[in-house]
């Protein structure tokens, strides 16, 4: 009875609430709303230390495998370029960038005596090294959050190859997923024009022939297309980075 | 920012919704009867309507769906219904009018927002 007669004085005749329920109501309201965008903000800001704790792990991983960390920046901002170049959504590309310098956190499982070897591998060697994929996916986890799930797929599928020769699945084609085949292409590119302890960086022509003998081979031939039409903007976001070092907040900024 | 249009004719509601939409960054007009809605949806391009079912004139929420999906103009604009009934039968003919989405009344606020946010990702 309580409930039909409130819900009677609510509803007063012309369509108006009567003033104090309207007002009462509007207070509920604005709680609510300021409620509302602190939780957005609280769930934010968990995803940026998550995020954050997620890139220094990275970072790890590349100072093991005898890097500076300005690999990983340019990883980042090299798919995030190309994700755009193929027309994919800026949304998707912004999500790449902070995805992609996750891709080799699973090198923070794999020995030192492997990791570092110079030369060859030997078969249990090359098994033990391609296990990386797989232990980077399991680091990232099975997150709800988008961002993780991106990172933790490009993570498990950057050595796949296109002609279905790489690892962990041997996946081929359009099987492996867009973001794995962008940083694969990048990846690939980077590594051959930077110096590492066993060699000196290759001229970026020679990488570009390199890139250009594993098209429609390792490589997605689109990618590998549209990053070569575009290879001045990426050898000039390479040296930005280089130059000026972003800042690992330039990655984690919700931007 | 994206613009949508309320259209209810109670005033409150109008209200209540608007309080609920500028959670978000959404630049919100109202329309308090189907004819002002119709013609401020031609003039404002809103790319969301939120169209209260029934409302008393010669045009209710249904009508002004089923002119919005006629008007080839208009064909971007996203219209979700809103309404006190919530019979299988009543989205149906909701649905069959052009309406993308159907939410019964008394409204969740926050479903409300979710149900808009997921809308743009789709759109």
């Amino acid at each position: 009875m309580q409930t039909e007669l409130s819900s009677a004085a609510l509803a007063v005749e012309g369509n108006r609430f009567d003033d104090a329920a309207s007002e009462q109501m509007e207070c509920i309201i604005a709680d609510l709303g300021r409620m509302y965008r602190e939780r957005n903000e609280a769930l934010r800001e968990v995803e940026r230390a998550h995020h954050d704790a997620l890139l220094r792990l990275s970072l790890a991983a590349d100072f093991r495998d005898d890097d500076t960390g300005v690999h990983i920046m340019r990883i980042a901002f090299l798919a995030e370029a190309l994700a755009l170049r193929l027309g994919e959504p800026a949304r998707f590309a912004r999500m790449l960038r902070k995805a992609a310098p996750m891709h080799d956190i699973g090198k923070i499982g794999v020995p030192d005596d492997v990791l570092k070897k110079p030369g060859g591998y030997t078969v249990a060697e090359r098994a033990v090294m391609n296990q990386h994929p797989e232990m980077g996916a399991k680091i990232l986890g099975k997150s709800r959050i988008p961002l993780f799930q991106l990172a933790a797929e490009v993570a498990m599928t950057h050595h796949e190859r296109w002609d279905g020769g790489g690892y962990p699945k041997g996946l081929s084609g359009a099987e492996i997923p867009l973001s794995g085949r962008i940083v694969a292409v990048v990846d690939f590119f980077d590594a051959l024009t930077m110096d590492r302890c066993y060699r000196k960086a290759f001229d970026d022509e020679v990488a570009l022939q390199m890139l250009l003998e594993q098209r429609g081979v390792a490589f997605d031939p689109r990618v590998v297309d549209v990053f070569v039409e575009h290879l001045a903007e990426m050898v000039a976001i390479r040296d930005r980075i280089n130059q000026q070092r972003p800042s690992f907040e330039s990655l984690v900024d919700p931007t | 920012m994206k613009k949508i249009l309320v259209v209810d004719d109670h005033a409150d509601i109008r209200r209540l919704i608007r309080m609920t939409l500028e959670f978000e960054d959404y630049e919100v007009h109202e329309a308090a009867d189907g004819e002002s809605a119709l013609r401020m949806a031609r003039e404002l391009r809103p790319d969301l309507l939120l169209l209260d079912v029934m409302m008393p004139g010669a045009l209710d929420g249904l009508k002004v769906c089923a002119a919005i999906r006629a008007d080839a103009e208009l064909s971007h604009v996203h219209v979700m219904l809103l309404s006190a009934r919530g019979q299988a039968r009543d989205r149906e003919a909701g649905m069959q009018a052009g309406a993308h989405a159907y939410l019964v009344k008394p409204f969740s606020p926050l479903q409300l927002i979710d149900r808009i946010a997921a809308q743009w990702v789709t759109a």
